[in-house]
């Protein structure tokens, strides 16, 4: 099952979008995925989008932090339209030079599972950006945060995960 | 390294060409397809893992519920059985909850016998009960143990799961995901009706 869930990427990712993928994980979680000691949850269903940022140093700055979630499957959004169900949200860990303010979320979009479409839930699909606000010295300055999000295709939905992302960019 | 994975990509891109047929084609059918050896994707691994117990003995347990009693499977020796892992953060699971506690006592003059299975049970007792109470569920919530997710998810961690157990013990039935509430109504007159003699 994890296998052909890493095939049904495949489709709708370019061939170099996919190739990343299926590299990516296969550096994270090693080839056991493909064999009879395969980890309960070796799979992401978001990746992030890293890409270096310029901003202005001392001022104002917004970055955008791009992420794609794999085709097939969406994940709560920041504000899912139900108190049971686990919203996406990042958390940062404070990086000297940097200050932030309030991360800026997108608003999701209007979702409902088969079988129930009176039941409108608030999801992210195919991409999101999150934005954060930062005002940081002159330098090249990294933020390690993590992605809490849970997925879902249209049936089934899978345990939370976490994703570790370091934001890179230069103020200058 | 980068050869096999370029070769890798291809051959999935057509097997997943070949899936999404299948797909589309059962969708249009308005359906989605939750039966070991039906053309869907979430099927299409069933001949593997939590599929294989079709046919077989349900897995011997011993879990606690919401109160901290122990409950066996042999509790429910002789009556017809719906065993549904679930999730608190599961939405699709939340939604066929409802329709299993309507079964229940639709059924229950039949014997039937729905019991929730809580796969993250980590969240704790009150969190689970918060949400099962806002659900109307009032049959039986267990809390998972490492050993059952073993005996019937075999690593899989797709929610829901659900075992349709006759009142002989033997699984007659594995679905995965969401189905419709008919199809759902329609496994559990199987399963009462299974096993008769």
């Amino acid at each position: 099952m994890k296998m052909l869930r890493l095939i049904i990427a495949s489709r709708a990712f370019p061939l170099s979008a996919t190739l990343a993928l299926f590299l990516a994980t296969t550096a994270q979680f090693g080839n056991a995925q493909f064999g009879m000691d395969a980890p309960a949850n070796p799979r992401a269903y978001v990746l992030y989008a890293a890409e270096q940022q310029t901003v202005p140093a001392a001022r104002r700055a917004v970055l955008e932090l791009r992420f794609q979630i794999v085709p097939g499957f969406h994940i709560n959004s920041h504000t899912p339209n139900s108190q049971l169900l686990i919203p996406t949200a990042l958390t940062l860990e404070p990086s000297p030079g940097v200050k932030t303010a309030p991360l800026q979320y997108p608003a999701g979009e209007p979702y409902s599972f088969p079988f129930d479409p009176a039941d409108k839930l608030d999801v992210y699909a195919g991409s999101f950006t999150v934005r954060l606000p930062v005002v940081a010295t002159a330098g090249d300055h990294a933020i390690d945060a993590t992605l809490r999000y849970q997925a879902c295709d249209n049936a089934s939905c899978y345990p939370p995960k976490t994703l570790p992302i370091k934001i890179v960019f230069t103020a200058k | 390294m980068l050869a096999t994975g370029i070769a890798l990509v291809v051959w999935s891109g057509w097997q997943n060409l070949r899936q999404r047929r299948s797909a589309m084609q059962a969708q249009q059918q308005g359906r989605v397809d939750l039966i070991p050896g039906q053309p869907s994707a979430a099927a299409s691994d069933s001949s593997t893992g939590q599929f294989q117990l079709r046919g077989r003995p349900a897995p011997a347990f011993t879990l606690l519920d919401l109160n901290g009693n122990k409950v066996s499977l042999s509790d429910f020796k002789g009556r017809p059985l719906v065993l549904n892992f679930w999730g608190t953060y599961c939405a699709p699971c939340k939604i066929e909850m409802p329709w299993l506690e309507e079964f229940s006592k639709k059924y229950a003059p039949d014997g039937l016998q729905i019991v929730g299975i809580t796969y993250d049970s980590e969240v704790g007792r009150d969190t689970i009960a918060r949400d099962t109470g806002k659900l109307g569920v009032t049959y039986p919530i267990l809390l998972s143990d490492p050993t059952a997710e073993k005996d019937y998810l075999s690593g899989t961690d797709a929610l829901p799961m659900s075992f349709y157990v006759d009142k002989t013990g033997k699984v007659i039935e594995v679905t995965a995901g969401l189905g419709s509430k008919d199809e759902l109504e329609s496994m559990v007159k199987e399963t009462i009706a299974s096993g008769e003699r």
